[in-house]
């Protein structure tokens, strides 16, 4: 899966598009709805300097003429200028407005920090308060008491303030919540870090921009409910002009003179718009990340203009991938998530996919599931089923093939559960739809997959929903959803990542268990080279997006070619290396899918890069294990590497390669521990781009 | 197993860090409690990396808390450098932290989003009125250029550069003991190697003290001098990384280095591996927690807990029915 843009930009760039962009995800709907509440508030503060007759001279023209060059907005049916009291009753609409939502924020704010940070009794007293507060029939408060203690602009504002309270206290405690749980709260903390100083420092900077979203939305609210005041002649009095009182008045006069009455509703529903318009895109921006994740959308890629190439179909494969290419437009450019890969899987055999983040595996298990995020995502290659094209098929019929032939298990089990339904429920429905079962046969059927996945009391738990089950279980679950409909081919990607050691090693015996008994293909997709080596009979390394080795399991980690997959083995730490055995570490960071270098995608990278490296990229060539592919014009091993610069920084130890693999000519001889590298900035050209996995 | 004691301590004056009998407790509802933490000993020495491991929910993560004392332990002593923490409250306690730092495990939510770079690493130096000359040197020694790095924000950073300005900020202010909770369990395996590389570096530098908290037995071996494994809020097996992987005592260990991928490892197949999943922690099982998945389970593991008892050169188990080889 590529990156989010903004994430893997390196910042030694200068144009960032986050930055650049901040314009632009505003959008222009913003900036015109911001446009008019400026307008409006220049013109209720200058007022009284326009070049307008007074808001209260009658017969400042005819009465109830419509609008004209002298009176923009008309006049009303005591012949005042209509422009004039609608500019003048927007220092009343909008000072109500902005005055309650101060009064609620000053109010409301402290106390919702307070109840967020502090919790527990506080907090219980506090949001109790609120509750109260909230249950009161707020319209109904405001009219009593306008009633009562007068209608003047001081009461009015006062009480709709007093009314905004409760809603500014739930913003934003909800807000303190979130952030007080995260951990650079507690790192604040940790150092020493006084509450009052994390409150303002930590947390307030991130409660600022939601509540700045939501003064905007109370704006507008608080705009409406004066004006429904006024309406009801419960706010300032005449003659101090209000929106809603110029509606009010207008209404009498209104078959003849309807400008008196549309014009004023005009401006304010313009001018809540805005609010409520400026308030929504503010609020758009408190993701400070964009997330890249979005809900991956079944829609049919835009086939990539092919190289009319024919790919021979291979012998007793079962699933056989053939040059699969899916590139992403984004503003960036074409980012080639991935880039002609080929494969192939036989029955009864698990093949893995390796890499990290950002290397294009996931995606390509989307591509060859059809699953290509859009719009726009472009794929290219092919995808032969038991010999059948699947690229062509209309995503009709590549729907009834995901259900029935291909089976899929991905790494977080509740993204894949429905948190509200049952397990049985969700179990039974493939198996209703796909199979044509009935509902009693479904509910059968589901209980004995969830027994033969190893679920103990499978009828119990077909009746509990997923939170109830442990992480361990739901995978199971999942896993007996992606076999419910009995596929040749299953799909795992990452299906141990987010559980625990012990348990990943009983979910993978279970597919393992579950691919001989069905003499199914499995597709294993993993970051983690000991689970590859240990439960896949071939792997594929993947790297910027294309294979870079490939072969069966013992040959590639035996007899390793390519320097990449060679680096990534001896980066992980091995149980039988002693203590602070020094690892290697990889120079420099990921490419750019979108601007990939040329030649081999690794050569800048790679200790043993040449010229060549740089200018031709290299093809996947055969080693003398039948099977196992390179690319790589300098592989390890075979002698056509020669000793390149051993001094570049990369901390190879000695013995960095820690399996038990033939040491090959040419290794490298530096032996400095990365711990004897001297100078603050030793590391700072190890710098990396990867991001957390499996976020 | 799965016990507690404190036989395995070592005298004070020899020790940098020393927790006793530590319990964490948490509401559950309903008048009930989850025993998060219950009874768990260990000491660090100076210079030393302790590794704590164990599967999710055996207490790791909450002992790294409570040894920061945010939130404090219920009960239990920790003592730095013979300074009761537990006992401290407000001003006190909290002019002792800048000498006991952590690192997290998610590098992205372990950084304000609103703040800059500098600004983060900068934060204990303002609080403490030292150290302000220290930020440069602490971003290049994490292996950022402070010229470009300092003035952007974490969302402008990789998961691996942001764990590198969290390292950062805990050793602005030169503390003594780092606790780093699964630092790197969320980067990827390259990154990973960066990283571990990177506090192995600061380690020898700047004289630090680790307590090394992961899931991963493999990455625990390689920064550790010592390890201990948990398992249910309750200590397991003590003993150096050597004697840890080559001569396992406890059911647990072993069955968590059987659980452990061995391709290519060279290692023996496994032989003993364990079936479910831990018992909740709210209803732990009685005597030893670990009886109700152990293979070696017998009548006495459930009426007694076993308590840490020396069967090596400093290697200590809590089990009634230990291997000893």
């Amino acid at each position: 899966m590529p990156r989010p843009p903004g994430r893997r930009d390196r910042p030694d760039r200068p144009d960032r598009p986050e930055h650049r962009g901040l314009l632009r995800r505003l959008g222009p709907a913003f900036w015109l709805a911001a446009g008019w509440l400026a307008l409006v508030v220049a013109v209720a503060a200058a007022a009284d300097l326009l070049p307008l007759p007074r808001y209260d001279e009658t017969l400042a023209g005819p009465p109830r003429s419509g609008p004209s060059a002298e009176h923009p907005f008309g006049t009303d049916a005591l012949g005042r200028d209509l422009l004039s009291r609608v500019a003048h009753g927007a220092r009343v609409s909008l000072g109500v407005g902005v005055g309650a939502v101060l009064l609620g924020l000053a109010a409301g704010a402290p106390l919702g920090v307070l109840a967020g940070y502090r919790r527990r009794r506080t907090d219980a007293v506090i949001m109790g308060a609120n509750d109260v507060a909230l249950a009161f029939p707020a319209m109904v408060f405001a009219l009593a008491v306008v009633a009562f203690a007068g209608a003047s602009l001081v009461n009015v504002l006062a009480v709709l303030g007093v009314l905004s309270v409760p809603a500014w206290i739930r913003l934003v405690r909800g807000t303190t919540l979130v952030f007080a749980e995260r951990e650079f709260v507690t790192a604040a903390r940790a150092l020493g870090a006084r509450d009052r100083s994390v409150l303002w420092r930590e947390i307030a900077p991130n409660v600022a921009l939601p509540a700045a979203s939501y003064a905007f939305v109370g704006m507008a609210v608080t705009i409406v409910a004066e004006g429904g005041l006024a309406f009801l002649g419960l706010s300032v009095q005449a003659p101090t002009p209000t929106w809603g009182g110029l509606i009010n008045e207008g209404r009498p006069v209104m078959e003849t003179a309807p400008h008196a009455v549309l014009l004023p509703s005009l401006v304010m529903f313009l001018t809540v718009l805005s609010a409520n318009l400026v308030g929504d895109r503010l609020r758009a921006l408190t993701d400070v990340r964009q997330s890249g994740l979005e809900p991956v959308r079944r829609r049919p890629a835009v086939p990539l203009p092919a190289p009319g190439q024919v790919h021979r179909i291979e012998e007793g494969a079962l699933l056989q991938v053939a040059g699969l290419r899916t590139h992403l437009p984004t503003p960036r450019g074409t980012v080639r998530a991935v880039d002609g890969v080929s494969f192939t899987v036989r029955r009864g055999r698990t093949l893995a996919i390796v890499g990290e983040s950002g290397s294009g595996k996931s995606m390509l298990i989307r591509s060859v599931l059809g699953l290509v995020p859009g719009p726009g995502a472009l794929r290219g290659g092919r995808v032969y089923l038991d010999g059948r094209d699947l690229t062509g098929l209309s995503p009709e019929r590549m729907r009834r093939v995901l259900g029935t032939r291909f089976g899929a298990v991905f790494q977080d089990p509740m993204t894949a559960l429905n948190p509200v339904r049952r397990i049985g429920v969700q179990l039974a429905e493939p198996l209703r739809v796909h199979l044509g079962l009935g509902a009693k046969a479904a509910r059968a059927r589901g209980t004995e997959l969830l027994a033969s996945v190893g679920v103990p009391e499978p009828a119990r738990v077909m009746r509990r929903y997923p939170h109830q089950l442990s992480g361990g279980m739901r995978q199971r679950v999942t896993i007996a959803m992606a076999l419910s409909c009995g596929p040749d081919v299953l799909f795992a990607d990452e299906p141990t990542t987010a559980l625990d050691v012990t348990v990943q090693d009983q979910v993978l015996r279970l597919i393992r268990r579950q691919r001989e008994e069905r003499r199914m293909a499995v597709v294993l997709v993993s970051h983690d080279l000991a689970v590859v080596a240990e439960w896949a009979d071939e792997v594929v390394v993947m790297y910027a997006g294309k294979v870079v080795e490939r072969g069966p399991t013992a040959a590639l980690f035996e007899r390793t070619r390519m320097p990449y997959t060679e680096a990534l083995l001896a980066a992980v730490p091995k149980l039988t290396d002693p203590a602070h055995h020094p690892l290697r570490l990889i120079a420099g960071r990921p490419p750019d899918l979108a601007d990939p270098p040329a030649g081999c995608s690794f050569h800048p990278r790679c200790p043993y890069a040449r010229e060549r490296c740089a200018v031709e990229e290299p093809p996947l060539l055969p080693a003398e294990t039948p099977g196992h592919l390179y690319a790589c014009w300098y592989p390890r091993d075979t002698g056509a590497r020669a000793p390149a610069d051993t001094g570049s920084g990369t901390g190879t130890d000695s013995d960095g390669r820690g399996l038990d693999g033939p040491c090959g000519p040419g290794r490298p001889a530096a032996a400095g521990r990365p711990g004897d590298l001297s100078g603050p900035n030793d590391l700072s050209d190890l710098d990396e781009g990867a991001d957390s996995r499996g976020r | 197993m799965a016990g507690s004691g404190t036989a395995h301590l070592r005298p004070a004056g020899e020790v940098v860090l020393r927790v006793e009998d530590l319990f964490v407790e948490f509401p559950a509802g309903r008048g009930r409690s989850v025993h998060a933490v219950s009874g768990v000993s260990f000491d660090v020495a100076r210079g030393e990396t302790l590794g704590i491991v164990g599967e999710s929910g055996c207490g790791k993560s909450t002992t790294a808390r409570a040894l920061m004392q945010l939130p404090p332990p219920r009960r239990g002593s920790v003592r730095l450098d013979g300074v009761e923490l537990t006992a401290l409250r407000g001003e006190a306690l909290r002019a002792t932290r800048r000498r006991l730092q952590m690192i997290f495990q998610d590098p992205v939510s372990a950084l304000n989003p609103r703040r800059r770079v500098r600004d983060i690493v900068a934060e204990g130096p303002r609080i403490w009125g030292t150290g302000a000359d220290r930020v440069d040197e602490m971003l290049a020694a994490v292996g950022l250029d402070p010229a470009t790095a300092a003035a952007r924000r974490p969302h402008e950073f990789s998961g691996g550069q942001c764990q590198r300005v969290s390292i950062a900020r805990a050793l602005v202010l030169d503390p003594e003991v780092v606790i780093c909770d699964e630092p790197v369990s969320a980067l990827d395996v390259s990154v990973q190697a960066q990283i571990l590389t990177l506090l192995e570096r600061l380690k020898e530098r700047y004289r630090l003290t680790l307590v090394f908290i992961a899931h991963d037995l493999a990455v625990v071996r390689n920064v550790s001098d010592r390890i201990l494994v948990m398992y249910l809020g309750k200590t397991c097996e003590l003993a150096s990384g050597d004697a840890l992987v080559e001569r396992p005592a406890h059911p647990y260990t072993r069955a968590l280095l059987a659980s452990v991928p061995r391709g290519g490892l060279g290692l023996p197949p496994a032989d003993r591996l364990i079936s479910g999943e831990p018992p909740s922690p709210v209803t732990p099982p009685s005597g030893c927690r670990f009886r109700t998945r152990c293979p070696e389970a017998g009548p006495e593991c459930a009426a007694v807990e076993p308590v840490m008892r020396r069967i090596g050169e400093d290697h200590w188990v809590a089990c009634h029915r230990p291997e000893v080889r």
